[in-house]
């Protein structure tokens, strides 16, 4: 394989008002592998997105063997030699993993397919991970009958059967099992060997340590550094992704945890199909954050508290035990939740702010709806929210990202809920808003109102919360809380960095 | 890593998806049952293929619409594309038997059909309409142009043409031809790079996409298919009746559609195929003799096929659940 050498100088993206990424650089030559490193929100995903050609800069280079090179599609960058394996797959369920690989790629005699050829590529390239595989994958599997982890497999050689001079693999071993990053690693180095450049994106310490050669670091959307891994320890690497160095930054929390109040919610054990037993304990008037990496059962957690996933374990409320087998049932209990996908599952779009408000309170306003009284509540919380918008009346689309939020927040103020959980609420959200947001999470916590926030904003978890538990791989690794809430430690236990191993094993055993 | 340690489960439920006419060949064997405790002499060779071959527009229109139900969308105005490509070949070609006349109709009749195809398929894949409501609203645009261009049934196709039409060629029923060929044609389409397109489209367009797929070609493609095959369908129903009617492909929207339902081809997109909708054509064909020797009014016929929609609807589903339960 020729020499190739990729070269992003000063890269910036925009979307709306928000800087995804300010001023990002990297450079990759044949035969390394450099890992992309940084905490959440600090624009590694649209960094690598630039050079796989799925979004287009606002600004800055990216050279290609020297020559300025701009991809307007995934497939233009392809063209050139540079494929990703993505961690949203890429496959078609309902189609065999030989015609995934080759889609839009297949061999081709005389118009028609050689699926005979196909089928035997597929096969040497399957044999790439001959005994990491499940029993029953073959050429001809449907891939909708894959494991997940198979289906990443299936995936990568998907990447790799275009041939890439350039490959880069962004969270590629989030959910491969152990023998199988072991052999991805083994195929690396080959893969090294035959002159191609990689781009290793993870959050995996060990990993990077393992099969980089150098780091490029990002901080808040820009490269702070890059660094020979040779000569660099994690907690120096920590270092470069935390502002300001090891030092942290004291951030004031809102008032003094206390041990008094009452304990209002309590979970043993929780386990689904991504949690691993996770216990917690909520105190009235107190915000507990979720932290850590991304997808690591946050999210999970909270739709089981409130029962819209199938969970075993224990939960007490208020000392007593419940088991939420549906949201219905956890919402009449007082809990609310508010997603943070708010297109899809907090709002009704096309619907007034007004019905958006009264849609989980209606049972609330008779059989025959008292329509004034109704109004009267909604324009309560909408003025108690400081909510800017024209009427009541008018559409939520009408509102701007921060607005919006607000009413998936009030339409379940307007029940008076004594727990609230939030899944990652401010995501997307403009600061000024973020702001008015964290006051009124104040307010409510004054009030005695018990919050369980997750957010992948780690600088959102430091300043609102009273404990954060930081999660990976479906368990809780670490609580922290008081002086070792603070920056280090958190992106320290998130990327489950060795200097900060948990202080009990996490428990994996059934109650 | 090889297929023969394969769970049976898992085979049932790969053949339940892949081959997904296992529900209709199971239909197809009650239907044949019950036509035979009706009319034993139903199934002589002589009175079968004649039956059938008043089923060769469907067949045909039918696998148009398979290949549209396959990459995502649904096509309402195929009827009427027949009516309109009808009405074009009848009144270009009348009784005249000149061979270039024959085959200048021929020509706009096909011509019109991929065009009206194209407009469907420029609406929904390019301009990305609705396809539920564009075709249904197009339809109403075919059917008056079939109108304009024959305002009464009427008109006469060249005897030649419509006494082949009945011939049994190299001793086989012409119906068999039919099917054969629109076999091979379909293997072939599905051995060609579009054919893996189509299902990749309709399974997962954004996968597709980002996998490089010209998603809305393939899309755009899918509609002009379709409306050739309603041409070569309004042919077909010129010849077996030997004459032209403006509102004669009115039933083929939604027979055609109950055939590819029938044939186990989801409506969602991505899966089913040609032979399942072919199995789904004869179903019904035997399902209209059961009425008719059953002594029911024929009016029943819309109520049973709309009974056998519904099961056919649920077959499918429940074939796959059941994998899916082996399997768990």
């Amino acid at each position: 394989m020729a020499e190739v050498s990729l070269s992003a100088q000063h890269l910036v993206k925009r979307y709306g008002g928000v800087v995804a990424l300010a001023d990002g650089s990297l450079d990759v030559g044949s035969g390394e592998v450099v890992a992309l490193m940084g905490a959440n929100g600090s624009g590694k995903s649209t960094l690598g997105k630039i050079i796989t050609g799925a979004v287009v800069p606002d600004g800055g280079r990216l050279l290609l063997d020297g020559e300025e090179v701009r991809f307007s599609s995934p497939q233009a960058a392809r063209r050139a030699g540079i494929s990703a394996v993505y961690q949203e797959l890429s496959l078609v369920p309902d189609m065999t993993v030989a015609e995934n690989i080759w889609l839009a790629n297949e061999p081709v005699a005389l118009g028609r397919v050689r699926r005979k050829e196909r089928k035997e590529r597929t096969t040497r390239l399957l044999s790439l991970f001959e005994d990491a595989l499940g029993p029953s994958v073959g050429p001809d599997s449907l891939v909708s009958d894959l494991s997940p982890s198979d289906r990443q497999i299936v995936e990568i050689l998907k990447a790799l059967s275009r041939e890439p001079r350039v490959m880069i693999l962004d969270e590629a071993t989030a959910s491969l099992g152990a023998r199988q990053v072991e052999r991805l690693f083994e195929l690396v180095g080959e893969w090294k060997a035959q002159s191609m450049a990689l781009i290793f994106i993870s959050h995996r310490m060990e990993e990077i340590f393992q099969i980089a050669d150098r780091a490029t670091v990002l901080r808040s959307g820009r490269t702070v550094g890059a660094a020979d891994l040779m000569e660099t320890s994690e907690e120096e690497l920590v270092g470069f992704m935390i502002e300001g160095g090891v030092a942290d930054r004291h951030i004031e929390h809102p008032a003094d945890a206390d041990g008094e109040k009452t304990v209002l919610l309590e979970a043993e054990y929780l386990r689904s199909s991504v949690l691993n037993g996770v216990s917690l304990q909520l105190r009235e008037g107190e915000i507990l954050g979720l932290g850590g990496l991304q997808g690591q059962g946050q999210s999970d957690l909270l739709l089981a508290l409130f029962g819209a996933v199938p969970h075993s374990g224990t939960v007490r409320l208020a000392g007593e035990e419940t088991h939420f087998s549906r949201p219905r049932k956890a919402m009449k209990k007082g809990l609310a939740f508010v997603p943070g996908d708010r297109g899809g599952e907090g709002l009704l779009s096309i619907r007034s702010i007004l019905e958006n408000l009264l849609l989980p309170s209606w049972s609330r306003y008779g059989a025959f709806l008292n329509m004034s009284r109704a109004r009267n509540d909604a324009e309560e919380v909408s003025q108690d929210l400081r909510l800017k918008m024209g009427s009541l009346d008018h559409p939520v689309s009408s509102l701007s990202g921060g607005n919006a939020q607000k009413v998936v927040l009030g339409k379940w103020l307007m029940r008076d809920p004594k727990v609230l959980l939030l899944d990652d609420p401010t995501k997307g959200v403009d600061v000024g808003a973020k702001g008015e947001f964290y006051k009124i999470l104040s307010d409510l916590r004054q009030r005695g109102v018990a919050i369980v926030l997750h957010s992948s904003d780690d600088e959102e978890l430091l300043s609102l919360c009273d404990r954060v538990l930081v999660m990976r791989d479906g368990v809780v690794r670490r609580e922290l809380s008081g002086a070792d809430l603070n920056k280090s430690a958190l992106v320290s236990a998130s990327v489950g960095a060795a200097s900060s191993s948990p202080d009990s094993p996490p428990s994996d055993g059934a109650p | 890593m090889s297929a023969a340690r394969t769970s049976v489960g898992q085979r049932l439920h790969r053949v339940a998806l892949r081959q997904s006419y296992a529900f209709a060949l199971l239909l197809l064997v009650v239907a044949v049952a019950i036509n035979y405790y009706l009319q034993p002499n139903f199934f002589q060779p002589g009175i079968l293929s004649g039956n059938l071959l008043l089923f060769v527009p469907l067949m045909l229109v039918a696998v148009g619409q398979t290949a549209v139900v396959i990459g995502g969308g649904i096509d309402l105005s195929l009827g009427a594309i027949v009516s309109m490509a009808n009405v074009i070949f009848v009144s270009l070609m009348g009784q005249e038997t000149s061979p270039s006349r024959i085959l200048l109709a021929l020509a706009a009749g096909f011509l019109a059909g991929i065009l009206a195809g194209a407009l469907n398929g420029f609406c929904v894949a390019m301009l990305r309409f609705q396809p539920i409501v564009t075709t249904f609203a197009t339809s109403f645009i075919f059917a008056g142009l079939a109108l304009y261009v024959l305002p009464e049934p009427g008109g006469a196709m060249p005897p030649g043409l419509v006494n082949f039409f009945y011939t049994n060629p190299l001793g086989l029923p012409m119906v068999l031809w039919v099917v054969v060929v629109l076999l091979l044609l379909w293997s072939l389409l599905r051995s060609t790079r579009y054919g893996s397109y189509l299902y990749a489209t309709g399974g997962q367009d954004l996968s597709a996409f980002v996998s490089g797929v010209p998603v809305s070609s393939v899309r755009f493609l899918s509609y002009c298919i379709a409306g050739l095959m309603a041409a070569a369908g309004a042919l077909a129903l010129a010849l077996s009746t030997g004459t032209g009617n403006p509102i004669g492909g009115t039933d083929f929207m939604l027979q055609s559609i109950v055939a590819v339902v029938l044939g186990g081809t989801r409506l969602s997109g991505g899966q089913g195929g040609v032979v399942g909708s072919i199995i789904g054509v004869v179903i019904l064909s035997l399902i209209q003799s059961i009425v008719s020797f059953s002594g029911a009014p024929s009016s029943w016929q819309t109520l049973i096929n709309g009974l056998i929609v519904v099961a056919a609807l649920a077959g499918p589903g429940l074939v796959a659940l059941l994998g899916r339960r082996r399997r768990a």
